[in-house]
């Protein structure tokens, strides 16, 4: 590479911000490389959500997840082991891939011996007592490319790896009010194209979360995060993932995802 | 006197450096006084209580439990045919609830209305959980499902929405209740420019609001009655002398005097309460009523001695005076410091701490800058005083000595009668004691049409009401309140809750499973009940959590199941209704909680909230209220008593004063006058001020029989037409500066001006009766009166 002069370098990145950009990948790029990282096809997990309040008071679960897709379609099933008196409970997602069809979800509790079906989350919801959203979750590592449009606007070191930062915001307002962001600025692994760290801003336009991916290990060639985390700065509300057990590999049948499977439980 | 007594070499001296003097008391004035600017105030109703009292210090770890902040309470109401279930009402609703978030000290998450808060409906294979409105509603039809969707859910009826669909409240936590005041002026500003549709009026009210309205109004207050009660002091003043000096040296003293107390207060970091409004006021008629008698003494001096100079003149008035002024001003401080010991109330403790040094920098001022300015000034005659030379025999021939000697000369010929009627007053005193009725309502503060009443009354009437009683249960174990048999508890203490008058709802998170376990059976009316298990319990919240908001169950239960709050609505902040209601749980929870060994039962429970506190402070109030005039009365009876070296003495000097608190008791039981919080300082304040009355009377007939050697008739005689005269202004300051309080906004503050201006009143006229009649009959021997004679 050409020596470039720092002067002309600044002078390029003040006065035109295309320039800069283009030494850096774009915000699709970036996105697209991240959603082409391998997931596997299926994974089992051990999952620990662990739930503060602003008091520090603790909620932890057990769980272990399973994860496949079926072509498009995504199903998920969790059942909980933790604490003892939502054990067995289980609850089960389908999404399509068609945004405008609402995902399905049922929630199958042991003390009913009954499967209940719950309404279609909003994206914008949050996920059984956590700091996630049903988007998020759903979105696990992978970021969605039609809800928002994004820039590059620099790179940094988190957590002792470089990253890219990129700005998101939302296409428009409807979409905006369904995420219930403004904006989403994540911090992007410029070798593993998984995000580091990413900050929410609130429709009002206040700082409302902050989540770090870590320990980010590989498992069987996938590029696996073991320890998720997100803080509510609006109410002090904070969650924990961690995950073990993780595998892609040993095969998961497609019965697992069905409510008669839920009831039966592990 | 041609030998020196101490007092008059002390005053020779004193006077030989006046300027020296009245510069010191100026600077006095200005040091203190430049800390005045830095008083703070505190207008909270927890101000009231003493901050380490156990129902305040549980309250704020309740709070900080379950957030439970005092509100403020925004209520929107429209009348028309549909009440608040159509489109702009709702959509009124929905713009007020998110601009509040970014109101300044609102909390934003702790805002609660039918826009924010959750549904929790059954489906026929599930349940939902979504909020009442997600877009605003456009047509009727769609606000008609709201309301079919809201009355389906028992715990927003009457709490958040009227049964008759009239009105719907927005609640708001602040963050500081402190900075209440310009909280409540942003609400005000943003219901301003709220779109409001055909019919819609919208409140503010609330705890909160109370405070914050309350801030702005005791301020225009102050700044209105202060100077009045000058203005008013100043003009007493000059119909009394009718001098310019006459009429503006006393209020040097007064500045003196304010300067101090309030400088000080400020100095000490000692915030400006509610009822500190009626300091300055107090003060300044006390400020005045020495440098009264010193004026009168100077004036009957110049005019038995038009040749003596301004030192001399300055002088001899003082020695007159310097004794019945000390000892008045003893008997004051007395007089307030039983207001500061018995009330555990901070703003009365400090009240009476400040007044008391009000009484005595007056003291100072009098006894020091007052003979210092009459050395420097040229002697000077006043026109009321002119006619004692006339003839010596008619002392006081202007109208107010004449009127004066009248009286004297009834008392003289009908002792018994005066006597008579005194112990009829006091019997009907004693009477009317039994009738008080110790009660108060935060809200009376203010006059009927203030707009903060009128908002009270819309949410009080339209809804199950805005004062809340908190009932904390508390479990041993993480997750105990699953337990269905802790939950029934709770549900059967609601149950016996809502049977008390002025009860109308009370909410828990039983109310949230009974709803959920209703949505989870179909919706089925009959399964709003608890679930019968544990883990259906813990379930019903996992589910609950599939759609709902990590924080939403914060106000009723902690994070981790051990603690519940169980919130009861009032109707009403009269504390009569509320001790009714406190009581009545209390007991109930002694019985149904709190008996049962924690080891079996595992629950207990106490009380917290608003409700409590009030209940707490208010019955402190009444305790302390009698407390505190029997340690005045003793006090002030001791104090008179030393001074006078006789029991028999301080026992008759406490008697007017006594006359006049069981009058004001009369009043207020015939008239049904509350003792309130305003109301319960009158007595104390009124015997430290009108104890003066009695003291000057026996002091000047002591000194006219002891040392001039006179008949107890020729005394009361010359009583009258001097020290009577001198004390008709100082009663005519003390009453008036009272009176310009019963022009207060404030109503506790009105009402304490108007009984205590009848208290001084009924002091002064039966220290001008009562007593010279009881002496004239008693002879006691410390008035120096020959038992022969």
């Amino acid at each position: 590479m050409k020596k470039i002069d720092i002067t002309a370098t600044l002078t390029l990145i003040l006065i035109m911000p295309m320039t800069f950009a283009a030494t850096l990948p774009s915000g699709d790029e970036i996105a697209n490389n991240i959603n082409a990282r391998d997931e596997g096809v299926s994974v089992s997990r051990m999952v620990v959500m662990e739930m503060t309040d602003k008091r520090g008071k603790q909620r932890i679960r057990k769980t272990r997840g399973f994860r496949k897709y079926f072509g498009d379609e995504k199903r998920t099933v969790i059942y909980y082991l933790t604490p003892k008196n939502v054990k067995d409970t289980a609850f089960m997602t389908y999404d399509y891939a068609d945004a405008s069809i609402d995902d399905d979800q049922w929630l199958y509790l042991p003390a009913m011996r009954k499967v209940r079906r719950i309404s279609a989350s909003d994206r914008g919801d949050y996920f059984l007592g956590t700091d996630f959203t049903y988007e998020e979750i759903k979105n696990e590592t992978r970021v969605s490319i039609e809800d928002y449009t994004r820039k590059t606007i620099g790179e940094a070191i988190i957590d002792g790896h470089r990253t890219f930062i990129i700005e998101s915001t939302p296409v428009d307002k409807a979409t905006a009010k369904e995420l219930g962001y403004s904006k989403v600025k994540q911090w992007i692994d410029a070798k593993i194209w998984m995000a580091r760290k990413t900050e929410f801003t609130s429709l009002r336009n206040k700082r409302l979360k902050t989540t770090y991916t870590r320990e980010i290990k590989q498992v069987q060639g996938i590029w696996t995060a073991h320890l998720l985390t997100v803080e509510n700065h609006k109410t002090g509300h904070s969650t924990k993932f961690s995950f073990s057990e993780v595998d892609y590999q040993t095969p998961i049948s497609d019965d697992l995802f069905t409510a008669r499977a839920m009831r039966r439980g592990l | 006197m041609t030998t020196d007594t101490p007092a008059e070499m002390f005053f020779e001296r004193l006077t030989r450096w006046p300027k020296t003097i009245i510069l010191l008391g100026l600077l006095l004035i200005v040091a203190t006084g430049s800390f005045i600017p830095t008083l703070q105030k505190d207008t909270r109703s927890d101000a009231f209580m003493p901050p380490d009292h156990p129902a305040l210090v549980y309250r704020d770890k309740v709070q900080e439990i379950f957030g439970l902040k005092d509100p403020m309470v925004i209520a929107v109401v429209n009348d028309g045919e549909h009440g608040i279930f159509n489109p702009q009402s709702l959509t009124l609703v929905a713009w007020l609830s998110l601009e509040l978030e970014e109101i300044a000290n609102i909390d934003p998450n702790r805002i609660t209305s039918l826009a924010t808060e959750n549904d929790v409906i059954g489906t026929e294979d599930g349940m939902l959980v979504e909020p009442f409105f997600e877009e605003t509603p456009t047509t009727q039809q769609e606000a008609d499902a709201i309301r079919i969707a809201v009355m389906d859910f028992p715990l927003f009826v009457g709490s958040i929405a009227a049964r008759d669909g009239s009105a719907t409240l927005i609640v708001a936590e602040l963050e500081d209740q402190a900075a209440a005041q310009t909280t409540y002026q942003a609400l005000l500003e943003l219901v301003e420019r709220a779109p409001k549709g055909a019919g819609d009026t919208i409140h503010v009210a609330g705890e909160g609001a109370v405070s914050g309205y309350m801030g702005a109004y005791i301020d225009a207050d102050a700044k209105r009655l202060n100077p009045f009660a000058a203005l008013v002091i100043t003009f007493v003043l000059f119909i009394a002398f009718r001098t310019l000096r006459g009429a503006l040296l006393p209020n040097l003293v007064v500045l003196g005097t304010v300067a101090s107390a309030l400088g000080l207060m400020a100095a000490f970091g000692v915030p400006f309460f509610v009822i500190t409004n009626a300091l300055p006021v107090v003060l300044i008629g006390i400020a005045v009523a020495d440098s009264i008698h010193i004026m009168s003494q100077y004036y009957e001096e110049v005019a038995q001695h038009p040749k003596a100079n301004s030192q001399q003149l300055a002088v001899q008035a003082m020695v007159k005076m310097w004794r019945p002024i000390t000892l008045t001003t003893l008997t004051t401080m007395a007089g307030f410091l039983g207001l500061s010991i018995a009330s555990i109330m901070p703003p009365m403790e400090y009240f009476g701490i400040f007044a008391m040094v009000g009484v005595a920098v007056a003291w100072l001022y009098s006894m020091t800058v007052v003979p210092a300015f009459l050395t420097l000034l040229k002697p000077g005659q006043s026109r009321a005083f002119q006619s004692n030379t006339a003839s010596s025999n008619h002392k006081g021939s202007d109208k107010f000595g004449q009127m004066m000697s009248y009286l004297g000369r009834f008392v003289i010929k009908r002792p018994g009668v005066v006597l008579t009627i005194g112990a009829v007053v006091i019997i009907s005193g004693i009477v009317g004691a039994t009738k008080l009725e110790l009660n108060e309502a935060r809200i009376t503060i203010f006059q009927k049409d203030e707009a903060i009443v009128k908002a009270d009354h819309a949410i009080n009437s339209n809804l199950d009401g805005a004062h809340y009683l908190d009932i904390v249960i508390e479990t041993p174990n993480i997750e105990d309140l699953f337990k269905p048999q802790h939950l029934q508890q709770i549900e059967a203490l609601q149950d016996y809750v809502t049977t008390l008058p002025h009860v109308n709802g009370s909410t828990s998170i039983v109310d949230y499973l009974k709803q959920m376990n209703r949505a989870l059976n179909s919706d089925d009316k009959a399964a709003y009940q608890l679930p019968d298990n544990a883990e259906m319990v813990a379930q019903q919240f996992l589910l609950y959590s599939a759609s709902g908001d990590p924080s939403d169950f914060e106000k009723e239960v902690d994070y981790d199941y051990r603690l519940a709050n169980v919130r009861v609505r009032l109707d009403s902040g009269l504390y009569s209704v509320e001790k009714a209601v406190v009581e009545a749980v209390e007991y109930y929870l002694e019985t149904n909680f709190n008996a049962i060994d924690i080891k079996t039962s595992g629950i207990r429970a106490s009380l917290s909230g608003r409700v409590n506190i009030d209940y707490h402070w208010i019955k402190s109030l009444g305790d302390s209220h009698f407390y505190s005039v029997a340690i005045s009365l003793l006090l002030v009876m001791a104090m008179a008593a030393l001074s006078m070296r006789s029991a028999v003495a301080g026992f008759i000097t406490v008697i007017p004063v006594a006359v006049s608190v069981l009058l004001i008791y009369a009043v207020m039981g015939f008239t049904n006058i509350w003792l309130a919080i305003g109301t319960s300082m009158f007595a104390a304040i009124a015997i430290g001020l009108g104890v003066d009355f009695s003291v000057h009377t026996i002091e000047r007939l002591q000194v006219l029989i002891k040392k001039g050697g006179r008949s107890i008739d020729e005394a009361i005689t010359e009583l009258y037409p001097s020290t009577g005269r001198a004390l008709l202004f100082n009663f005519a300051a003390l009453t008036l500066g009272f009176g310009v309080l019963t022009t207060s906004e404030v109503v506790p503050l009105m009402r304490f001006g108007a009984l205590v201006a009848v208290a001084v009143t009924s002091s002064f006229i039966a220290s001008m009766t009562i007593l010279p009649a009881l002496i004239k009959v008693l002879k006691p021997r410390f008035i120096g009166l020959e038992k022969t004679e």
